[in-house]
């Protein structure tokens, strides 16, 4: 028991001298280990997208999602160990239709996210459970407030984002993502964004082929959960494979830091 | 018929309320009588179902199309007469259950192995019948020969050689035992008298009979659905009856 | 301990009838908006008619309370298949089949839902339930009193050829006969119209014209 934990990370319910949960921060690791996940709250709507790696190239494509609708105004992108994603998916749903049967309205993502985050909170309170090794990207339209993105961590937390990324290419991506105009941004846009950050994110040989799949609630959608058009997703992603080693630079600093540096909290987080 | 629990009538109630909660719970009945009249009949080589597709509520017709008649196998056909609703949930079971049967042993069930699970259906809801009167009708996989089963609510069933049930049962039924049976006690032994009705004389027997139901029976009528089993298929004919 | 009843044995707030008829481009649903509360015309602009999803439209009669119990639950049903994203849509028959399902459910469990529906759907669809989940298909179905009032009356002018135009109006001279006959019909209607590639158009209410009380005054001075 010499590990890292020395003894402290056996369950959730042991602290560590220094006030850490180990097995919280472990499951944050299967986050960080996860294709590239982003989320975009755009001034038309909000874009989910995930780097979807095709490790097995007998996959068909379109299978193994990681993006769900949840409500015809709410979609979860999820980042690290997909089965624990769709077990939320699957509460979000049922919070969801449950909301709706008490109040005949459509949940507001922001109470979504609320009560999955204590969904998930409990779940590093006791020893027989482990925490989700996933981080769940909610993107929602709320009937007041328009477009909006939430997310909730495995130990239980949640904010409200502007932008959020995830995954082995986060270090690259919330850099380019710190860089964008979100007073300006659209969801068109952002999908050309998100396509080139991805690109840019990996490491070409090294990593697996991938498919991106994306998702947005939009204007365009009728502030409804919609796959973003296949030929926009082609088009955006093929732009930015045929540039020329334009962006050479940022591309391999982009490939070091890859899966390396633990978080170092660039978020872009709303002030409310 | 008394609650399942005891102590349901001495409570706090006082019984007069108490009296009219029962008889309130009490006014609403599950059943429902939609009329129709089914038959079946069998000859050396064949075996005929039929009824009529009427479906009633009270004096009224709701639908002149409802089939009472399911399709089991290549060698068994089901009509049943009485409540539209739980034939219809019999119908359904019963042929999830031979799509089962299908698939664990790779052939198709027995005419006298579907009578025999048409009759545990029917008695494992003893004590909440499913109110449908059934005949089945069909031919022996291995000799050919025609047979029919008739049946009461609750399981209890007899092979025979003709069979009718439903509302028109009281019309149609001694015809066929004065044309048939009774025939076959008189002159001809029992086998002779019906192996020698040929199908196009059981069909024409068929389609009178239906006739003369529809005359005098209010709850059948509309048309006729006759499906007749031969070695060589299932075949299915429709003939129209009175519609008042 | 006393158990009260929970069961509906006895609609409370009710429906009245509900029409409907298949014509060469589409299905045409009709009925009014009253709820009555016994012989009270107590919630005069409701509607019965619903439509969860693209392409289908249910309109019921009978309890009130159970009816909108039975449109939330269709709204789920829709609601999960849009979260399946599998490319499938639930058709029309699998929808009247389902509800058939859940209304003979609840009659087995001695707990109806007290009403009858009329299922509409792409692809000139119509079914009828009742409460028993006795389940058919039918060119033209009406219930409650429709069953005995309007029903002869769509069978006679029913043809093969009818336009859904004809069809709404062979349906506003049935509510038009009910209204006159029908002491829990109400003279606010509304009409859905689900054409064969599934356009639904339901209408607002709307009340009925050419109404023609001149027969009641003979009456009165024979």
């Amino acid at each position: 028991m010499a590990g890292v934990g020395s003894g402290y990370d056996l369950t959730t319910t042991t602290f560590s001298p220094e006030g850490r949960v180990y097995q919280v921060e472990y499951a944050t690791k299967a986050v960080e280990q996860s294709g590239t996940v982003i989320g975009i709250r755009c001034v038309d709507g909000v874009v989910l997208a995930v780097e979807n790696l095709r490790g097995v190239k007998l996959l068909r494509p379109d299978s193994l999602r990681r993006i769900f609708a949840v409500d015809r105004h709410i979609g979860i992108a999820v980042a690290g160990i997909g089965p624990d994603g769709r077990h939320m998916v699957g509460r979000a749903r049922s919070e969801a239709q449950n909301y709706r049967s008490v109040y005949a309205e459509e949940i507001p993502p922001s109470l979504l996210a609320e009560r999955l985050a204590s969904y998930a909170h409990v779940y590093s309170l006791y020893w027989h459970v482990r925490p989700f090794g996933c981080t769940i990207l909610i993107g929602g339209w709320d009937a007041s407030q328009g477009p909006c993105l939430y997310v909730v961590e495995p130990d239980g937390s949640g904010y409200k984002y502007r932008a959020y990324a995830n995954g082995k290419g986060r270090t690259a991506v919330r850099t380019a993502l710190n860089k964008l105009n979100f007073e300006q941004l659209t969801c068109t846009s952002a999908v050309q964004e998100i396509a080139r950050m991805i690109h840019q994110s990996r490491d070409i040989a090294k990593d697996k082929p991938y498919e991106l799949e994306m998702a947005w609630i939009s204007e365009a959608s009728d502030h409804k959960f919609a796959r973003v058009p296949g030929a926009l997703v082609v088009s955006s992603r093929q732009a930015v494979e045929e540039e020329p080693q334009q962006m050479e630079t940022g591309g391999s600093t982009a490939s070091a830091d890859r899966g390396e540096t633990p978080s170092t909290s660039t978020h872009i987080m709303e002030e409310s | 018929m008394s609650h399942p629990d005891p102590g349901f009538v001495s409570m706090s109630f006082d019984s007069d309320t108490q009296r009219k909660i029962v008889s309130h719970q009490r006014t609403w009945s599950p059943y429902v009588d939609n009329g129709g009249t089914v038959l079946a009949l069998a000859g050396r080589d064949y075996a005929i179902v039929a009824a009529d597709t009427r479906l009633s509520v009270g004096f009224s017709i709701p639908s002149r199309n409802f089939t009472k008649i399911v399709q089991l196998t290549d060698q068994a056909v089901l009509a049943s007469a009485g409540m539209g609703a739980d034939r219809q949930y019999l119908h359904k079971i019963l042929r999830s259950r031979l799509e089962i049967y299908r698939y664990q042993h790779q052939k198709e069930m027995s005419l006298g192995a579907i009578a025999q699970l048409l009759s545990n259906t029917l008695y494992s809801r003893r004590f909440f019948p499913i109110y449908a009167f059934n005949v089945l009708g069909g031919i022996d996989a291995n000799t050919g020969e025609g047979f029919v089963f008739g049946y009461d609510a609750i399981g209890s069933f007899e092979k025979v050689k003709v069979v009718c049930s439903g509302s028109g049962q009281t019309l149609v039924q001694p015809v066929l035992d004065q044309q048939l049976a009774g025939r076959q006690k008189y002159d001809v032994p029992d086998d002779q008298r019906m192996a020698s009705l040929s199908l196009a004389e059981a069909i024409e027997l068929t389609r009178d009979v239906f006739n003369s139901a529809a005359e005098r029976d209010i709850l059948t009528g509309d048309a006729l659905e006759l499906y007749a089993v031969t070695a060589s298929g299932v075949r299915c004919e429709r003939f129209e009856l009175r519609r008042d | 301990m006393i158990e009260t009843p929970t069961h509906t044995t006895e609609p409370i707030v009710t429906g009245s009838s509900v029409l409907g008829v298949q014509c060469v481009d589409g299905v045409v649903l009709a009925c009014d908006t009253l709820a009555s509360y016994g012989s009270l015309a107590r919630f005069q602009r409701i509607t019965r008619l619903h439509q969860p999803a693209p392409g289908v439209v249910i309109a019921g009669g009978g309890e009130y309370s159970d009816l909108q119990q039975l449109f939330r639950i269709t709204d789920n049903i829709f609601r999960q298949e849009f979260c399946q994203e599998d490319g499938y849509e639930l058709s029309p028959r699998a929808l009247h089949s389902y509800l058939a399902r859940v209304l003979y459910g609840r009659r087995s469990r001695m707990d109806p839902l007290y009403n009858s529906l009329a299922v509409a759907g792409k692809g000139r669809f119509l079914g009828c339930i009742d409460l028993y989940g006795t389940a058919f298909e039918s060119e033209a179905v009406a219930t409650g009193i429709g069953a005995l009032l309007a029903l002869p009356l769509i069978r006679k002018q029913w043809h093969a050829a009818l336009a859904m135009d004809e069809g709404v109006r062979l349906l506003e001279e049935c509510l038009r006969v009910l209204y006159y006959r029908d002491c829990r019909a109400l003279r606010s209607v509304q009409v859905a119209k689900v054409s064969d590639s599934g356009e639904v158009l339901i209408s607002e209410p709307y009340e009925l014209s050419n109404l023609q009380w001149k027969v009641a005054q003979a009456a009165e001075e024979v």
